[in-house]
């Protein structure tokens, strides 16, 4: 049972059951436990908002209580009666400030309310014909994100199994962002086969970033690296797509898919900044973690064929990569780096003082990103 | 038509609250938000509100009314954008509200809440899709 205070007084059965069998026809023993009595609230009404009843409706009473500390460590959903020989699941992530955040309700409903599909809601026949040089750009950027983006799911079905089912509607929503980037991987892989180029080339570069924050020591360090720099800088990739893409097509991929990737940016941001406000000590955790990660992905993202098929994107060709791409391509560095650090400020780890990140090289304005973050 | 005039964007709330079908395919946005236009010393400023599938409110916006994210450019940047929306039937090239933002060189994204700011990308679609609603209103009223 969930230790909730003022919790009421234990349900008082209005017909009496006492007659009913102690035994089945068999001889094997029953129980009416549940039918004489449990403690667990009874007469929850929870009225269904216009779009129906959302998981923000039903978190009313002790049912919306999550704990800080869950009791038990099984899989019994929060606010029913837990017997107290309940088998141990083995979770190690016992604290709500481990995988908490105050929006994971919302999101979650957002999720399951925005879900979209990558055969149907792109207009695949719209692709038109392009020059060779930008058909192979896009070819690489998508086997890049391919590639890339089921981390995002490897991340949390790592981790879920080990999270406390106290704390279901966090490990409801990494749910929804498996989902959302299982779509993700299929959308770009099928934009790479679809318009008579293919996947090209994977170094070991994104490698290495993937293999940084699937071994993350703890969750919060994962979310930190995943969620905050690493989606972070995806989620401004799909924002740059606009700008990348030589028709509606992709332009209608990268923003269905940056809708999605916000959705998980949010979850992250929130998540670190509920685990700081609750947790001081584990900011240093995350410092740590995003101290390598920052490096990492400093090499991820000046990696030479990530850089050049951007550039060649942005430039509409390669006859005008120098004057225009990569121009264009370290403004949307610039962009990426002031959006990460913005967003370190929001979670309530600051990076400004600590980074490494090259901030003058870069042109990076600290003053702009205080502000911002104010 | 005028665009700093709140009656614009009632004309794209009735286009929007008149094609659930476009908005069901993105699904339920929740989010409000300020556009503020600046031109000189004059500031025209509206406040737009997202529920579900619909666009439930259109309204004058105070200075301190408290929205999710603004978006906040000059006249001209945002008479650019409505024009091409006007000409094309939807925003293209870097007229659409992302890219504008994207770019900051004129519209920016301003607020207070972290999570209000992240509504202009969970919601990026619907938006535009809104704004894409003045071609399919001045059709209308034509």
């Amino acid at each position: 049972m969930t230790v909730v205070e003022n919790r009421p007084e234990p349900r008082k059965a209005n017909k009496d059951y006492s007659g009913l069998p102690e035994a089945s026809p068999m001889g094997a023993p029953l129980d009416w436990a549940w039918l004489r009595g449990a403690k667990s609230e009874w007469g929850v009404r929870p009225k269904p908002s216009p779009r129906g009843l959302t998981m923000l409706d039903i978190a009313v009473g002790a049912y919306g209580e999550v704990p800080d500390h869950p009791q038990h460590r099984s899989m019994a959903p929060r606010g029913c009666d837990v017997e107290g020989d309940t088998p141990d699941m083995g979770y190690i992530l016992n604290k709500k400030t481990d995988v908490w955040a105050d929006n994971t309700r919302e999101l979650y409903e957002e999720a399951v309310a925005r879900q979209w599909s990558a055969t149907r809601d792109i207009p695949w026949g719209d692709l038109q014909e392009l020059d060779d040089d930008v058909e192979h750009a896009m070819c690489q950027l998508c086997t890049l994100l391919t590639e890339v983006e089921m981390i995002a799911a490897d991340l949390p079905a790592k981790w879920m199994w080990r999270m406390n089912h106290d704390f279901i509607e966090a490990k409801m929503f990494l749910c929804t962002q498996i989902m959302d980037e299982a779509r993700h991987a299929e959308v770009f892989r099928k934009r790479a086969l679809s318009n008579g180029g293919g996947l090209l080339l994977s170094r070991s570069g994104p490698t290495s970033l993937l293999r940084t924050i699937i071994e993350a020591k703890t969750y919060t360090q994962a979310t930190a690296l995943m969620h905050l720099l690493g989606e972070g800088f995806v989620l401004d990739i799909f924002r740059m797509g606009e700008l990348i893409s030589p028709s509606d097509v992709e332009k209608r991929m990268f923003r269905m898919c940056m809708q999605d990737e916000a959705r998980h940016v949010a979850y992250g941001t929130m998540h670190l900044r509920y685990a700081v406000e609750n947790d001081p000590d584990v900011a240093e955790e995350i410092h740590e973690a995003l101290d390598h990660g920052e490096m990492v992905l400093t090499e991820f993202g000046t990696a030479p064929d990530v850089s050049t098929a951007l550039a060649v994107l942005l430039a509409g060709g390669v006859e005008h990569v120098e004057d225009k791409g990569f121009p264009l391509a370290l403004e949307m560095t610039k962009k990426q780096f002031t959006s990460y650090l913005a967003r370190c400020e929001r979670a309530g780890v600051s990076r400004l003082e600590r980074t490494q990140i090259p901030l003058d090289l870069l042109g990076i304005d600290i003053e702009t990103i205080k502000r911002s973050a104010a | 038509m005028k665009i700093d005039d709140v009656a614009f964007f009632k004309l794209m709330q009735s286009e929007m609250n008149a094609d659930p079908d476009r908005f069901r395919l993105l699904g339920d946005a929740d989010t409000v938000f300020a556009i503020v236009m600046e031109d000189g010393r004059a500031t025209f400023r509206v406040r737009i509100r997202f529920e579900e599938l619909n666009c439930v409110e259109v309204g004058p916006g105070a200075p301190d009314t408290i929205v999710d994210f603004s978006l906040v450019g000059p006249l001209t940047a945002w008479q650019a954008m409505f024009d091409d929306v006007l000409a094309n039937g939807r925003a293209t090239g870097l007229q659409t509200i992302n890219s504008l933002v994207l770019l900051g060189d004129e519209v920016r994204l301003t607020g207070d809440d972290p999570m209000g700011l992240d509504k202009f990308s969970r919601f990026n679609q619907t938006l535009q899709e809104y704004i894409d609603g003045a071609a399919r209103a001045a059709v209308a009223t034509t």
